[in-house]
């Protein structure tokens, strides 16, 4: 069996420290009252409503965007919609026939027929 | 940590008390949220919860332009200014902005209006365009809102006004395709139901909420051809003024489809400004509702009938004296002079009616019109050919007109032979010309239609209409093809110079006598003409049929000088537009 040394070094109480966890027995010099106690489930129990309070409003924010979004998209469409009218009107055969580029126009003297 | 819960101590106290709030909130919720729950969730839903109409957009019609659709009836968002008078403290400047931007839209005695500080609801102007909404939304006026509706708009004003109809103020389609497919071109509303804010914006939090899309109107794409359309239109209101007719209808379909390229009326009306006008009759469409007398334009179908029954051939012959005996009845010929033996060629180009007296004789024993010859007619004419018979066209109002069946007590030899040259019988323009379209066309009865499909709604591509009926054989192709020829002679035999040269042309004039209280009186007369156009059967046959009809109260109008004039000018433009070659 051959023998590997590691680059890293590793103590022996660092690798079995499990053994020895309990060996000091730590005491806190602050103590907690059942009064205490009880703000700080309180506490806890008034930061989880405001979670859950931020994370509904959240997605009523969204709602909001939403509105605006399809408000947004409502005005374009009527805007396009609009456009499309202007369109028409200016395409209309009665403005073509009565414009300056129509009247202008004369019947051709002869016309040739080509076949396709 | 150990708790000090000792008797009298302040943790014990405390605990307590909060055992108590405790026991007290769950007490009061129990009671709240499951012994009334169904209560409160009603109260809260009913406070929380809105319906919303999501409205369907209603379909827009497109009419075809050269084989491209485009649009004549379009949607248009428009706004009802309003105001609350209780609000607005100066009303002048409220008064300057709304005259000058909306203008003829505003109402008039704006002041006082806006005096009326009891109410709260006040419209200052209507059908305010999106333009002017929002110039007058930069004024920045307080106590002045908007309120958003569509209406339709004709950007080609008057055009095809009766195939169209209009829509009116509760919304519904009225006459032509507007009132035939209304319920295709409204769609269905669609519903949102949800929780929403003070303001009404939804909100997507809830569990009861319903989102059913609005289901938007077809938008129909109608065969007519723009085009043909407005010089259908021109021309016939230039040949009523040169005859002076007051009313006036022309029709034109593809006789190989059945599909109609142009229906014109006149007088008619501006779609936009339904409301304005004075004679309801405005809105018919006489082409499909209005039945009458066609006159000689008939002779052609009877002719097609012998030709088919093998009765008759163009070189057939028959001693025409001018007038013949049916029965207790003389039947005289409006043209006099061809007499002799002579051929039915020249009995059509002259339109002798005892020509056509005598096919129908000949399909009975060859001297009367038996029981036999009417029952062959009736089914020709009723059966076949579909007059007398809804063709189901998609427009509002089709008239069915009538032909008197033999086994009526009416359905004699007299009638029979005036419905030989197109009297005794009330027929309407497209039945006629569906019918006419028959016995040009090779033999094939297409029922007349005005649909070409429906427009995707990004307007990318039609979904073609499924094909209507069609009937094939109605007459043999040899009957048919003697028939056009004859027709085609008829024209050419008189009015040949009035064609562009090169084409193949073929019609035939029609003049009737109207019926008043029961009586044919000379003293009105309706000018009809009705043709074909397009090249000979070698190179594609017929491409149009056009039907025109004149009248005017107490006015002798004629097919050939009245009615003809338009035919020939549609005709000859309409070989132009279809970039037809000419032979020779």
């Amino acid at each position: 069996m051959s023998y590997q040394r590691t680059t890293q070094f590793s103590s022996r109480r660092a690798s079995n420290w499990s053994r020895n966890q309990n060996t000091t027995r730590f005491t806190s010099n602050v103590k907690l009252g059942p009064v205490t106690h009880t703000v700080l489930v309180a506490l806890m129990i008034t930061v989880l409503g405001l979670i859950y309070l931020t994370q509904a409003t959240r997605a009523t924010s969204y709602d909001y965007q939403a509105q605006e979004i399809d408000t947004k998209i409502a005005d374009l469409s009527t805007r396009q919609a609009d456009l499309e009218i202007e369109n028409a009107r200016l395409t209309a055969l009665e403005n073509v026939k009565n414009s300056s580029v129509a009247k202008s126009m004369t019947k051709p003297a002869s016309t040739n027929y080509v076949s396709e | 940590m150990q708790l000090d819960l000792a008797k009298g101590s302040r943790p014990r106290t405390l605990a307590i008390l909060v055992l108590i709030i405790m026991a007290v909130f769950v007490v009061r919720l129990f009671y709240l949220q499951i012994i009334r729950n169904d209560f409160y969730m009603s109260a809260a839903k009913q406070e929380q919860q809105r319906q919303f109409v999501l409205p369907a957009a209603r379909g827009e019609i497109y009419a075809m332009d050269a084989g491209k659709p485009v649009k004549i009836v379009m949607n248009e968002t428009v706004y009802t200014v309003f105001a609350d008078p209780k609000i607005i403290k100066e009303s002048q400047p409220v008064i300057d902005v709304i005259q000058r931007i909306a203008g003829g839209n505003a109402r008039a005695n704006l002041d006082k209006l806006l005096a009326k500080k009891e109410s709260r609801y006040q419209i200052l102007a209507t059908k305010v365009s999106l333009k002017q909404a929002e110039m007058i939304k930069d004024e920045n006026l307080s106590g002045v809102g908007f309120q958003r509706e569509t209406q339709r708009v004709y950007p080609e004003g008057q055009l095809a006004a009766q195939a169209l109809g209009f829509v009116d103020f509760e919304k519904k389609g009225q006459y032509g395709i507007e009132g035939a497919q209304n319920e295709r071109l409204t769609g269905k509303d669609g519903l949102l139901q949800t929780v929403a804010d003070v303001r009404d914006v939804p909100l997507t939090i809830g569990k009861d909420n319903i989102h059913t899309p609005a289901d938007n109107g077809d938008n129909i794409v109608m065969t007519i051809d723009r085009n043909i359309q407005s010089h259908a239109e021109s021309a016939l209101a230039e040949g009523m003024k040169r005859s002076g007719a007051t009313n006036g209808s022309v029709m034109v379909m593809d006789p190989q489809t059945g599909k109609v390229l142009a229906m014109a009326n006149l007088p008619t009306y501006d779609p936009s400004k339904y409301g304005q006008v004075l004679d309801a009759a405005a809105f018919n469409n006489a082409t499909i509702s209005a039945p009458f007398e066609p006159g000689s334009d008939i002779k052609t179908l009877t002719l097609a009938i012998g030709l088919d029954k093998g009765v008759v051939e163009p070189d057939s012959t028959y001693n025409n004296t001018d007038f013949i005996k049916v029965e207790d009845r003389t039947i005289s010929n409006a043209t006099k002079g061809q007499t002799g033996t002579i051929t039915y060629q020249r009995a059509l180009n002259y339109s002798l009616n005892t020509g056509f007296v005598t096919i129908a004789q000949k399909l009975g024993n060859g001297s009367s019109i038996t029981r036999g010859a009417r029952d062959t007619m009736y089914d020709y004419f009723h059966n076949k050919f579909g007059l007398g018979v809804l063709t189901d066209i998609e427009l509002a109002g089709e008239a069915q007109g009538t032909i008197v069946p033999p086994t009526d007590q009416d359905g004699g030899a007299v009638r029979y032979s005036n419905m030989s040259f197109g009297q005794g019988m009330d027929v309407t323009m497209v039945q006629v010309c569906a019918a006419f379209s028959t016995i040009i066309n090779g033999g094939t009865y297409y029922s007349p239609t005005i649909v070409e499909g429906v427009m995707s709604d990004d307007g990318s591509k039609i979904e073609v209409a499924p094909a209507k009926e069609s009937r094939q054989n109605v007459i043999s192709s040899s009957a048919s093809d003697k028939v056009r020829a004859m027709i085609h002679e008829a024209r050419s035999t008189f009015y040949s110079s009035n064609d562009t040269a090169g084409y193949y042309t073929g019609g035939k004039t029609g003049t009737s006598q109207t019926l008043r209280d029961g009586k044919y009186i000379d003293s009105e007369t309706v000018g009809t003409y009705l043709g074909f156009g397009g090249n000979d059967s070698s190179s594609g046959g017929p491409k149009y049929v056009i039907m025109v009809q004149v009248s005017g109260k107490n006015m002798n109008l004629t097919g050939s000088v009245d009615a003809l004039p338009i035919f020939t000018d549609i005709s000859n433009w309409t070989l132009d537009y279809m970039k037809l070659q000419p032979k020779g």
